[in-house]
């Protein structure tokens, strides 16, 4: 890059940083690019050794039609984890992004009594992840759980949902503060003069304004209940893909390609979503930071 | 009337967020301090829940720590991998941040890509490329590449031998990946924020790139280095989703490769059922988390941190 007549990046060196940043990236790109290969073999192709190596497609049909080593005759239903996996990640992105867009507006906007405090606890709370409390949400869990069988199962998926949005809540209020704080006063401004209440102004002209933040907060919400494990596996009575590979790990080495496949197929809306909207996504990782 | 209308207006915005700070991060810590004076087992809350066992659980920590060799093996882990994760965690990040200051737009955003990946991925599928990476027998892709190279001669199982340093290794390298991300995309940033005449003037005085990073770059995101290192020290003492697996996967030994965070939850949701001790402990992590919170938002300056709000009729 040059800027004006001094060139404050080489050239050459460039290509060589490129090449050290690439041999230091590697790891990351081979693990994963040998799990996708393995889910279409015969074998596992994770020890780089092709020779008996035969592209199937075999595990994928066996996968879809629910067919595991471990469970004997029993099929999984395959797409009723992933359901169950939309289901928790979908409840997550929006229940982040409706309490940050509420809260973060008023942090934004409203002057009141402890403010600074509210702001204070959700900076502590974002920064000492609340898995540590997990006992106390579990106990809590219990002494609410309905009595009613069919009742429980629903119960669990609101409250899972709940809990695992609750860890991303402070965030999303942060992100969300952040975003508000960008546009100016004036776009409001009039409205409320003119006696709109401030529940209209926020719905009708601020958050078509902030689309592209309430999209990033969306995604980063939906990403994190996608990859969820502690929660789902701790709440949720239905399986989920990721209890699914939990406690499907333990079969012969022979049936090892059918969970690489279940992987893979557990990864795929994650990089979808991921691609899509990357550049959304650092915006919100590097944001939640505020000099 | 007026007045009355618009505190009702601003409760509506902070019902559901005062909701969810009461509910999942208040009521559970008083419950965590609840449960720890409880001799509560096997969630059996009708029975265990209404003893007062006083200051037994935490007596049995202490005397645990100091008697039994795994619960000492847990806290040796702790010790070691937290400052060593975060080490790595920092210095990758703030490598990669400075590494990617001189390379092009493009080959960034290709590199962001790759090193977000680990944080993005489902945890489960995170844990399980790794599990094969470091699996103890032959199609282990470690042990695949060192036989071939011939430094090893048999397939090693790396998490389970070689203790402790062989399952420190495992979970340290494991989490320190997922950290970096972290580190590297903060710091990116705030590289990208110095001015762009401070490096043209030094340019011109002829600094190379290292004397650039060293008396340029580094000097001016002090503060943002400040802040990913005790923001990830704080992550990384509390968060456990990323070793849970290996663990029960026994990919690594048990003791060797449980973090006192990832004890909390195996003491309470795995195979002893004792919700009473697990509290104990996780009050203790509680405790020390809340002190170094609130020294790292001393430190990096809170008021700096909140501004006024704008908008007041």
């Amino acid at each position: 890059m040059v800027t004006g007549d001094v060139e404050t990046k080489g050239r050459i060196k460039e290509i060589f940083y490129l090449g050290v940043l690439l041999a230091l990236s590697a790891p990351i790109l081979v693990v994963f690019v040998l799990l996708v290969i393995s889910s279409f073999g015969n074998q596992m192709a994770t020890n780089f050794d092709f020779s008996a190596f035969r592209f199937t497609l075999k595990n994928w049909r066996l996968l879809f039609e629910g067919r595991m080593a471990i469970t004997g005759g029993v099929r999984e239903n395959i797409w009723l984890h992933f359901l169950s996996t939309a289901v928790v990640a979908g409840g997550v992105a929006f229940l982040t992004t409706f309490v940050g867009a509420l809260t973060g507006y008023a942090i934004s906007r409203i002057k009141f009594k402890g403010r600074k405090i509210l702001l204070l606890s959700m900076l502590l709370i974002h920064a000492l992840p609340g898995s540590v409390l997990i006992v106390g949400v579990y106990f809590l869990y219990r002494v609410l759980m309905p009595q009613n069988l069919v009742f429980i199962r629903y119960f669990s998926f609101f409250y899972v949902i709940l809990a695992r949005a609750a860890l991303e809540v402070p965030l999303s209020v942060w992100l969300m503060k952040g975003f508000f704080d960008l546009l100016p006063w004036e776009t409001e401004w009039s409205a409320l003069v003119d006696g709109a209440s401030r529940f209209l102004v926020w719905r009708k002209i601020l958050l078509p304004l902030i689309k592209p933040g309430i999209v990033a907060v969306l995604i980063f919400g939906f990403l994190a209940g996608w990859q969820d494990l502690i929660y789902v596996r701790t709440f949720l009575i239905d399986r989920t893909l990721a209890t699914f590979i939990e406690s499907n790990l333990e079969t012969e080495m022979a049936y090892m390609p059918l969970l690489a496949a279940a992987a893979t197929f557990y990864l795929l809306p994650t990089i979808v979503f991921y691609i899509s909207s990357q550049q959304l996504l650092f915006k919100v990782y590097a944001g939640g930071i505020r000099r | 009337m007026k007045d009355s209308k618009r505190s009702l207006e601003l409760w509506a915005f902070l019902v559901p967020a005062l909701l969810i700070l009461v509910v999942f991060y208040f009521l559970p810590t008083i419950l965590t301090i609840f449960i720890s004076f409880t001799p509560l087992r096997n969630w059996n809350i009708d029975r265990y829940a209404r003893i007062f066992a006083g200051w037994r659980n935490y007596y049995r920590l202490f005397y645990a720590i100091q008697n039994d060799p795994s619960v000492r093996a847990v806290f040796l882990t702790t010790a070691v991998f937290v400052p060593v994760t975060l080490a790595i965690n920092v210095l990758g990040g703030l490598a990669l941040a400075l590494i990617n200051f001189f390379v092009g737009k493009r080959s960034n955003a290709l590199i962001n890509t790759i090193w977000l990946l680990p944080r993005m991925t489902p945890i489960a599928v995170y844990s399980l490329v790794w599990y094969y990476f470091f699996h103890g027998s032959e199609i282990g892709t470690l042990n695949s590449i060192l036989i071939k190279l011939g430094i090893i001669h048999r397939a090693v199982s790396w998490g389970q031998e070689f203790l402790p340093y062989g399952a420190w290794s495992v979970i340290i390298f494991v989490n320190g990946l997922v950290g970096v991300s972290f580190g590297m995309i903060v710091l990116s940033s705030a590289v990208k924020s110095i001015p762009t005449e401070h490096i043209i003037a030094a340019r011109v005085d002829g600094a190379t790139d290292w004397q650039l990073c060293r008396r340029i770059l580094i000097p001016q995101i002090r503060w943002h280095i400040m802040y990913v290192a005790t923001w990830q020290l704080l992550s990384l003492l509390t968060s456990y989703a990323h070793t849970y697996l290996l663990v029960s996967w026994r990919l690594v030994d048990k003791s060797y490769g449980t973090p006192w965070a990832l004890y909390v939850y195996e003491l309470a949701f795995t195979g002893v059922f004792d919700q009473g001790l697990a509290a104990a402990s996780g009050v203790f992590l509680v405790i020390v988390g809340a002190i170094l919170g609130w020294l790292t938002l001393k430190i990096l300056g809170f008021n700096k941190l909140v501004t006024e709000p704008r908008g007041d009729l």
